[in-house]
């Protein structure tokens, strides 16, 4: 077993009289999806933003390959190989598909790159090849949510973080991500998503952690954590 | 044409040869006319880099022009023994040095600003520099400063200097033309189209934009010293105008903002327009500029260059709707 | 110590002046977010038609300031609803170089009808001056100050308890949920920029009773309403208060300590600085949602 590419130790944080994530830890192993769910509110976007550098944490450390990155500015971070799809899609409005797609590829991670062949592969992974020269304003949300996730792959990162790519597709839309992501964990890149969707999670990752009210409820398989008793209270209430 | 580099730097010396030819042909009065439209198209071009390419339009960029001519022109006289043929290049490397050293000096806090709060600290600083240059006797600003004569003997000034800024404006052109497709220029770009989005994809942003904001303060300084050098004589006004601060952004507009043509075509027309159109009504610059602005605002916020692509746009897509 | 004192005072004195001046912007600003360029040529339009009204009505120029207002704001209204409106529409740059452009017009149309020179208005009581203890004030100033600080006040109180001024602060903060609420906000803009005009009128005449002025003078106006509002804060009178305080008391201690040629060094080193350590100005943004 290689070590955890991402480690996350006793992460607090506070906002204000708010605790909002409190004392989470947990380890992703390389090359594995890893999803974490919760109840609405639960922190799973703070957590995000904490791993990322968006927000300082109150307390614990994140380590990227061993590396602690707490506190690193955020283009520091993705050129480690750390990057990041939102749910709510940021392209840039007057480029085109391949010209958004090829900004990552310019930048992200350090090390010698090769620009073009890299945002062909990007592309090809997020099943966007069809629609390289179109101006991604005309894009559909779930073109959208492809193109955020072909370009943060197109930066070479080893590891993405997703933010609810699923959220607001139909089925159809829904099943085509998932296999997107299924693509890029056997490229070999690291993915933790937060998501919504339950048979989706349950269907593709190999990990799932809960999150309720900032506290980590559960870690471990799909199967373990859908029979958690505690995991089954915070989403359907206990029976009175 | 972008895969081709090597014919578009061709294209563009040839072009320039034809225009350097142009004095030849044409009476004095268009000679000057044509000072002002290179001069005005390079000072276009420099100001483009940070304000079209990186998205950080500065309202006050005439604060180099200034800082860079008074540096030149205070050294020069300094070293008055000098022979005549180094007088420019000392009074280039001077002026491009002290806008070098303000813009980095500046660049730390100013580019924490965004949008128009960025415009308008610029302003801002193009004011506190011509004070400064005015008030503090040691810098000359009001009593005014001579610039040696640096035409060769037997050259009508006007001409040399008409050469002079074309030499000039084409390597400012060429050098906003290599950033534009460097990865240098990508990364600008990614930053005004969105920038903690760049950041976040790995564009060391800030780094980029203190780039950008030095290499178009260094470039417009050393315009400006040619220009100093054309009056002969400067005093703070001539230099830190503020319809100069002006002109730089309409330039980029009427053209087409971000585009590197844009403040080219920008240039030449506005000083067309009001050089030539309206020589005699001087009094109608002020009002015909703000109008100008306003009808771009209004009607075409994509400059002519914006105007052209999207009327080609919807020539495009009525020819393939399909007949009835 | 009575050198410092009466710097002070007159700082503070020109300050409340400053700060009605840059009610109008920030207003303008913290709810439509626009940045009106124009607005210093609004403020000149008020001394102009004061300068005017005082002369052939034959009263004080402060009792023009009813008129000026309503006509400022009339003008303000049409401005903001059938002209900057599609410049918000147009492009994110589009309002400021609007502004700037109908600014350019404007300084250009005045220069002709009212010549380049310097005006002055001038009230019957000019030239006297009160004592307060160690300090002397001007007269004509200590009744502007107190002018400035009513119609401050006034508008303050519109904006809180009025009708108008809630549905003002609503949109501010929420403007999608103020149109599914019925409310007609590009109406409510326009009647925002209006009063905001009808502020910046009355400054005007303030102004043009205590400083000389022309036409050129209107960048000169929109640059101090910009600095009021990153020193106070967006969007409120009190924070118009205190950033036009804090430029007034500078200001004039720059003048006097430094040199008279310096003002706006300080003035720009102060902004840089505060940009830095508090963008949003010392007392925020008045219709930023609280946390």
């Amino acid at each position: 077993m290689s070590a955890p590419i991402l480690r996350v130790e006793a992460l607090s944080k506070r906002f204000r009289g708010l605790l909002a994530i409190s004392d989470v830890s947990f380890a992703v192993e390389p090359g594995s999806i890893t999803s974490v769910i919760g109840p609405n509110g639960a922190g799973k976007s703070t957590l995000f933003n904490l791993v990322t550098g968006y927000l300082p944490p109150t307390n614990g450390t994140v380590a990227f390959k061993e590396r602690t990155i707490t506190g690193l500015a955020t283009n520091r971070i993705a050129e480690l190989g750390i990057a990041r799809a939102f749910q709510i899609a940021r392209p840039f409005r007057d480029l085109s598909v391949a010209e958004n797609v090829r900004i990552g590829a310019l930048f992200g991670k350090a090390g010698v790159r090769d620009v073009a062949a890299t945002t062909t592969r990007a592309l090809a992974l997020a099943g966007m090849a069809h629609l390289a020269e179109e101006p991604a304003s005309v894009l559909t949300v779930g073109q959208l949510r492809h193109l955020e996730v072909a370009r943060a792959i197109a930066t070479r990162a080893d590891l993405l973080l997703a933010d609810e790519p699923c959220a607001g597709l139909n089925p159809t839309e829904t099943a085509t991500m998932i296999d997107v992501l299924r693509r890029i964990r056997a490229s070999g890149v690291t993915v933790v998503l937060v998501e919504h969707d339950m048979p989706s999670v349950m269907e593709v990752s190999d990990r799932v952690l809960v999150l309720e009210s900032g506290r980590l409820i559960a870690d471990g398989t799909p199967a373990e954590v859908s029979k958690n008793p505690q995991v089954i209270a915070a989403y359907l209430g206990t029976p009175d | 044409m972008s895969q081709r580099p090597a014919l578009f730097v061709t294209i563009v010396l040839a072009a320039a040869v034809v225009v350097a030819a142009l004095p030849l042909v044409l009476p004095p009065f268009y000679v000057r006319v044509g000072q002002l439209m290179i001069y005005s198209a390079g000072l276009a071009v420099a100001w483009t880099i940070l304000g079209g390419f990186a998205g950080y339009a500065s309202f006050g960029h005439a604060a180099f022009i200034g800082v860079g001519a008074f540096a030149a022109g205070l050294v020069e006289d300094r070293l008055s023994g000098l022979p005549v043929t180094l007088m420019l290049p000392v009074g280039l490397l001077v002026g491009g040095l002290a806008c070098a050293i303000l813009s980095a000096a500046v660049a730390y806090p100013i580019l924490r600003l965004r949008g128009t709060f960025f415009a308008i600290a610029m302003l801002g600083v193009c004011h506190v520099c011509a004070e400064l240059n005015n008030n503090l006797d040691v810098l000359q600003g009001s009593l005014g400063l001579n610039f040696p004569s640096i035409a060769p003997a037997g050259w009508d000034p006007a001409t040399f200097f008409y050469e002079l800024y074309l030499v000039a404006g084409v390597i400012v052109f060429l050098i906003a033309w290599q950033i534009q497709r460097s990865r240098f220029g990508a990364g600008l770009l990614s930053i005004r189209e969105d920038e903690d989005t760049a950041r976040m994809l790995g564009v060391p942003t800030e780094r980029y934009k203190r780039q950008a904001f030095v290499i178009s303060a260094v470039l417009t300084g050393l315009l400006g010293v040619i220009y100093a050098h054309s009056l002969g004589y400067i005093t703070t006004d001539s230099v830190y105008r503020d319809d100069t601060n002006l002109n730089l952004i309409v330039y980029s507009l009427l053209g087409g903002l971000g585009t590197l043509f844009g403040p080219v075509i920008g240039a030449f027309m506005l000083v067309f327009i009001t050089q030539v159109v309206l020589a005699r009504l001087l009094d109608f610059h002020l009002f015909a500029t703000g109008l100008l602005l306003v009808v771009l605002v209004l009607a075409a916020p994509g400059g002519v260059l914006g105007f052209v692509k999207s009327w080609r746009q919807r020539r495009r897509a009525a020819a393939t709707v399909p007949a009835e | 110590m009575n050198l410092i004192a009466q710097t002070v005072a007159d700082g503070l004195v020109l300050g409340g002046i400053y700060a009605l001046a840059a009610v109008g912007f920030s207003l303008i600003f913290g709810v439509l977010h626009v940045i009106n360029l124009s607005h210093g040529i609004i403020v000149l339009m008020g001394a102009y038609l004061a300068l005017i009204f005082s002369e052939t009505l034959r009263i004080d120029p402060l009792l023009t300031m009813p008129l000026v207002m309503v006509i400022l704001f009339g003008v303000g209204y049409l401005y903001q609803r059938f002209l900057i409106q599609y410049a918000v529409d147009s492009s994110a740059f589009g309002s400021i170089l609007l502004t700037f452009g109908v600014a350019l017009m404007l300084h250009n149309i005045m220069i002709w009808v009212f010549s380049p020179d310097m005006k002055n208005i001038t009230p019957t009581y000019a030239f006297t001056s009160m004592r307060l203890g160690p300090i002397v004030l001007d007269a004509v100033r200590v009744s502007c100050l107190v002018a400035s600080l009513i119609l401050l006040s006034c508008l303050a109180a519109l904006l809180k308890f009025s009708p108008l001024g809630r549905v003002i602060r609503a949109t501010a903060q929420q403007t999608l949920a103020a149109r599914l609420c019925g409310v007609n906000v590009r109406h409510v803009y326009a009647l925002t920029f209006a009063v905001s005009a009808a502020f910046a009128g009355a400054a005007g005449i303030v102004i043009g009773i205590i400083l000389p002025f022309s036409p050129a003078d209107e960048a000169t106006w929109t640059l101090n309403a910009f600095v009021v509002v990153v020193l106070g804060g967006v969007g409120s009178p009190a924070g118009a208060l205190i950033g036009g305080l804090l430029l007034g008391v500078v200001s004039t201690l720059t003048a006097q300590y430094i040199g008279p040629s310096f003002p706006n060094v300080t003035m720009f080193l102060l902004l840089v600085l505060l940009l830095l350590v508090r963008p949003q100005g010392l007392l925020g943004n008045a219709f930023a949602p609280s946390r």
